[in-house]
């Protein structure tokens, strides 16, 4: 039988898919903005990053009149789920818009000499982010918290790159401005793999029940319901 | 940046105070100090019950701690009514009514052989879905309890008749009427009449039949913020087709479904995340 | 309803209406039927105690309708109808129909009738002489006559055109009802208590005889007995003879009156009760008169067969014998409903109760009658007196009287008390009944403190309804208690006061005895009207009190259906 609330919490879900593939390809925009050093993709990130905010919005005005719906149970998480999901998909966005900052700025500039190669960190990160929501859409906990861990292999090259990109800067003071806009769009991806990260937890807390945020890396692999 | 933002920085103070310094309502069980908290105070033990033939309880188990609200839902014809009339033994007025099991207040049978219905009765309050005061006055309804039990000394009756209405919420409306007719009350005056007249004889438990179903929300709620009340002295055991109030009033609530017990847990566990899946079908509304 | 367009010309009625209609027209038919009745009792028995003027009647020569030779009668119209050869109808019909008076002429002492029809054609002339009385009389009913004069032992001879005669003969007549009173004191007062006395003294002598006591035991009752017989019989001699002074004393005084018919006749005064000159007498003092003959006949007791005097004796038995009955048929008709009801397992025994119990309400009420007899009169009364009054000369509980005819009438409306009470109990909710048994009542402390206040209004109702039934049945009571004649009320002032033992008399089968055994039945006619007439208003008071009072629990107990 066909109920109200499944049609709305259906239609929920699907602002949110579509909020998620707006953000993927805001990530993937800005990236290959940078690498090309295309001014016009930048510009579309900007626009792609307004129409996520317009997503949020919508996103949670639609929890809103479900939670005033009084759900419970599977229901009521999910709704509070969709909600910290689409915040999160919010700050990629703010992200993304990020990195095609930096990339307008560096296409205008002589292209920095350094050794650094953000695509695959871009890569994982945009793909902790798709594997996040497609978890999210199979409500499948175990292939969510396999997401947590490829977090520190972001984490890493993050670390990595920041370290080569210092080191440069100390070497080329005048390639320093640069360097610190590639500090930048690192970080942002790093932030992005984040987000990804918690989209996963939140994917746990919505099939289990469990709020695993904020555990030690220890328990990760831990899974036992009650 | 962080994902988990804060609304602002006074209410987050504030609930953050409050929750290193919990108060005296954060912890129900040490309201009254003076008696020694029973997490079993009523318990039933594979229960079963028959109309006749027809088996409406099957091996039902579970435990009813004191003063706490226990809230029985399910949906129609789950038995959670019986269940709940069975406790004090109302339903022996029906003709070819019997049980297997056993059902215990305070670890004491209430089917013992010398254990007579009368006395039960007296230690249990019952308030049913529609009110049903007597055409009696306001005064003669609240003591009709003390009255059957031969209590005649007039100064005991006002000070129960006063106790029960303040317990009620009703005291300051119902005061300088107490003599007046109780069918003058408005509907939710007379349900809290009936609260009262259940309260009169400070029974242990208190059994409540659906008793909002035909209420005004208004009234709905000043009764839910009596049973918050109220269980701090008695403990009360509630049966609801409304899911958001056992969600607001209940500690406990048990899941019954074609007369067996489905699930019994902490309300917020149950209404959150419950791990039958019958029960969740049923809390989300997905039953048909 | 269907739809029908706005502009359909048909007229449509709501459906049913037409059984309105015909609901409406029986309920009325059904009310001027009640009213009909009623107003004929009302009119045809009030009407006998308005004093009527009194006409001389001149017949022509020859008439057939001569009374004692005379041609000269007067009397009251009591009717005027139709003269027909077989049957009647009165007033109107054709105007040139022959038509003949009804009279009442009274002096039934000196006519030997007092009713007499004179055809209307025969009337030659009509007079109404303004001298002529008319007398109430202890027996052979009221006197019609012209006073001629009041002869006295004292002051000689008053005639009837002195100006005192009328105070003269007040006064006379105000002593001789004294002296009647002082009489009655004495005879059925103390002489009554010395025969009791003398009854129970011969009740002790045979009760002594069955012990088989010895006479001449010294110290034994026999002496005892024969001293206080003996002291009694000169008390009785002594008032015998007080009252046989004072009915000489009746004698003292002799009335002189002249019928209208010629004869002259002769009464002692202490035989009138009252007088009145009918032809002078104003019309407000015509009320004052109607009013005294309305409190005479409630107050005062029969005379001359039942067709004269009051009925007060039957008024009282009519209403001591409602009242016994609803007070024996409440508590088992309530307490037997409460049975099936509330405790009986409701198996086929209890139906086939019912049933019994419905049926029993189609019993012809004559059968009660011969159950009554045979049950409470002879089995219970008899062994009743067996045991408590062995030495009675004649049989106390063991015939007829108020006690058994009761309890016969509350056997035969008990079916309805139960049914009523039975739907009363099932209309209390069962929230009320469950609410107080999770107080912690028992069940007899809910019947007792809920169910029953709160079906009382229909437990009235069936009350009034056996009320109604009860004050009316005639067939059973002749059976168990009811007499034609009976001066006794069953309260006195000797022990024990209340004799339930006693028959009584019935206000509807004085109706009956009235209309089918009174020798007199032309005087008998208007009696019967006054009797229908109180027993209906007797049975209204009785319903009203019974409304009245279910009205205010109904006030104080809101729920129920009834």
């Amino acid at each position: 039988m066909e109920h109200l609330i499944d049609m709305e919490l259906d239609a929920l879900k699907q602002a949110l898919l579509t909020m998620a593939s707006h953000a993927e390809t805001a990530v993937n925009r800005a990236v290959r903005a940078l690498q090309e050093r295309d001014h016009a993709l930048a510009s579309q990130v900007n626009d792609d990053d307004v129409v996520i905010d317009r997503y949020e919005i919508e996103i949670d005005e639609r929890a809103i009149q479900l939670l005033a719906k009084a759900p419970l149970a599977g229901d009521l998480r999910f709704v509070t789920v969709a909600m910290k999901i689409s915040q999160n998909l919010e700050r990629v966005g703010d992200e993304a818009a990020k990195i095609a900052k930096r990339a307008r700025d560096l296409s205008g500039e002589a292209p920095v000499r350094v050794q650094i190669d953000v695509q695959p960190m871009a890569a994982l990160a945009i793909s902790m982010l798709r594997d996040a929501l497609d978890a999210f859409v199979r409500r499948d906990a175990a292939a969510a918290r396999e997401i947590l861990p490829r977090d520190r292999g972001v984490n890493s090259m993050n670390k990595q790159f920041s370290a080569v990109l210092a080191d440069h800067m100390s070497n080329h003071s005048s390639e320093v401005k640069g360097c610190l806009k590639l500090m930048v769009v690192v970080k942002s991806l790093e932030r992005i793999a984040d987000h990804a990260k918690n989209v996963a937890e939140e994917v746990v807390f919505l099939c289990e029940a469990q709020d695993i945020r904020h555990a030690s890396k220890a328990r990760f692999s831990q899974g036992s319901t009650r | 940046m962080d994902v988990t933002q804060h609304n602002g920085a006074d209410s987050y103070a504030g609930s953050k105070a409050k929750a290193l310094h919990p108060g005296p309502d954060n912890d129900m069980r040490a309201s009254n100090p003076s008696q020694p908290f029973d997490p079993r105070l009523v318990s039933i033990e594979n229960y079963d019950f028959f109309y006749g033939t027809a088996q409406v309880l099957h091996n039902v188990t579970f435990e009813i701690p004191e003063r706490n609200v226990t809230a029985l839902i399910g949906p129609s014809g789950c038995g959670k009514s019986t269940l709940l009339r069975n406790l004090n033994r109302m339903n022996d007025l029906i003709d070819g009514v019997h049980h297997r099991g056993d059902i215990k207040i305070r670890e004491q049978s209430i089917y013992h052989p010398h254990l007579e219905v009368i006395a039960l009765r007296k230690r249990i309050g019952m308030v049913f879905q529609k009110s049903n005061p007597f055409p009696k006055t306001i005064y003669e309804n609240v003591v009709y309890s003390l009255r059957v039990a031969g209590l005649k000394n007039k100064a005991r009756l006002d000070e129960a008749v006063e106790r029960s209405l303040s317990a009620a919420a009703l005291w300051d409306e119902a005061k300088d009427r107490l003599h007046t007719s109780a069918l003058g009350l408005s509907g939710g005056q007379q349900q809290r009449l009936c609260i009262a007249r259940a309260i009169a004889n400070q029974p242990e438990i208190l059994l409540m039949d659906e008793p909002c179903s035909a209420l005004d929300p208004i009234a709905t709620s000043r009764i839910e913020d009596l049973i918050l009340q109220l269980k701090k002295q008695f403990t009360i055991v509630i049966v609801t087709h409304n899911m958001q109030q056992a969600a607001r009033i209940a500690d406990r609530t048990a899941f019954f479904y074609l007369g067996r017990l489905i699930e019994y847990d902490a309300t917020s566990k149950i209404f959150t995340s419950p791990a039958n899946k019958q029960t969740e079908d049923y809390v989300t509304g997905r039953f048909g | 309803m269907s739809t029908t367009p706005l502009n359909n010309r048909r007229s449509r009625r709501p459906a049913g209406e037409s059984f309105v209609w015909l609901a409406a027209m029986g309920l009325t038919i059904g009310l001027a039927m009640i009213l009909g009745l009623l107003g004929l009792v009302v009119v045809k028995g009030v009407e006998p105690f308005w004093p009527k003027r009194v006409v001389e009647i001149t017949l022509r020569a020859g008439s057939e309708h001569a009374l004692q030779g005379s041609l000269t009668l007067g009397g009251e119209i009591v009717m005027q109808r139709v003269k027909t050869s077989h049957g009647v109808s009165q007033a109107g019909g054709n105007a040139d129909a022959p038509r003949e008076w009804q009279l009442f002429v009274g002096n039934k002492d000196a006519y030997g009738l007092s009713f007499r029809f004179v055809d209307a054609t025969d009337i030659a002339a009509i007079r109404h002489p303004q001298d002529v009385v008319r007398f109430e009389r202890i027996e052979y009913g009221p006197a019609i006559g012209i006073p001629v004069a009041l002869e006295t032992s004292r002051n000689g001879m008053i005639s009837s055109t002195n100006a005192e005669f009328e105070s003269a003969l007040r006064q006379r007549i105000d002593d001789s009802n004294k002296r009647r009173r002082a009489i009655e004191r004495i005879e059925r007062t103390e002489i009554g208590t010395i025969n009791r006395e003398m009854k129970d003294l011969a009740i002790e002598r045979a009760a002594l005889e069955r012990r088989g006591v010895e006479r001449s035991e010294p110290g034994s009752r026999w002496e005892a007995i024969a001293a206080r017989e003996a002291g009694l019989q000169k008390t009785y001699a002594a008032l015998a003879a007080r009252a046989r002074e004072l009915r000489d004393q009746h004698d003292d005084d002799i009335l002189v009156y002249r019928l209208l018919t010629g004869a002259e006749m002769r009464m002692p005064v202490g035989g009138v009760i009252d007088f009145i000159y009918p032809n002078q007498v104003g019309n407000l003092e015509r009320l004052q008169v109607f009013f005294r003959n309305i409190w005479v006949l409630l107050s005062d007791e029969p005379r001359e067969a039942n067709t004269d005097g009051g009925i007060f004796p039957a008024i009282f038995g009519t209403f001591l014998m409602t009242l016994l009955m609803s007070i024996a048929v409440t508590p088992f008709g309530v307490l037997a409903a409460i049975y099936l009801r509330e405790y009986a397992t409701q198996g086929p025994l209890v139906r086939a109760v019912r049933i019994a119990i419905n049926n029993l309400a189609g019993v012809p009420s004559i059968v009660f009658g011969v159950f009554g007899l045979g049950f409470f009169v002879y089995f219970l009364g008899g062994t009743i007196d067996s045991l408590l009054f062995p030495d009675h000369p004649s049989a106390v509980f063991g015939t007829g009287g108020i006690l058994w005819a009761s309890l016969t009438l509350a056997l035969m409306t008990a079916p309805v008390v139960i049914v009523a009470t039975e739907e009363a109990l099932a209309s209390v909710t069962r929230g009320a009944r469950e609410g107080s048994l999770a107080c912690g009542a028992s069940k007899w402390q809910t019947i007792q403190r809920i169910v029953l206040p709160a079906a009382a209004p229909g437990i009235l109702t069936g009350l009034i309804l056996a009320m109604a039934r009860g004050a009316g049945e005639v067939a059973p009571l002749m059976l168990v208690g009811v007499v034609k004649l009976q001066r006794d009320l069953p309260f006195s002032l000797d022990f024990p006061f209340v004799h339930l033992d006693q028959k009584f008399m019935h206000l509807g089968f004085h109706v009956y005895d009235l209309g089918f055994q009174s020798p007199d039945s032309d005087a008998a006619k208007p009696m019967v009207f006054a009797t229908t007439l109180l027993l209906i208003g007797l049975v209204i008071v009785l319903n009203l009190m019974a409304i009245v009072i279910r009205e205010r629990l109904r006030r104080r107990y809101a729920t129920g259906a009834f």
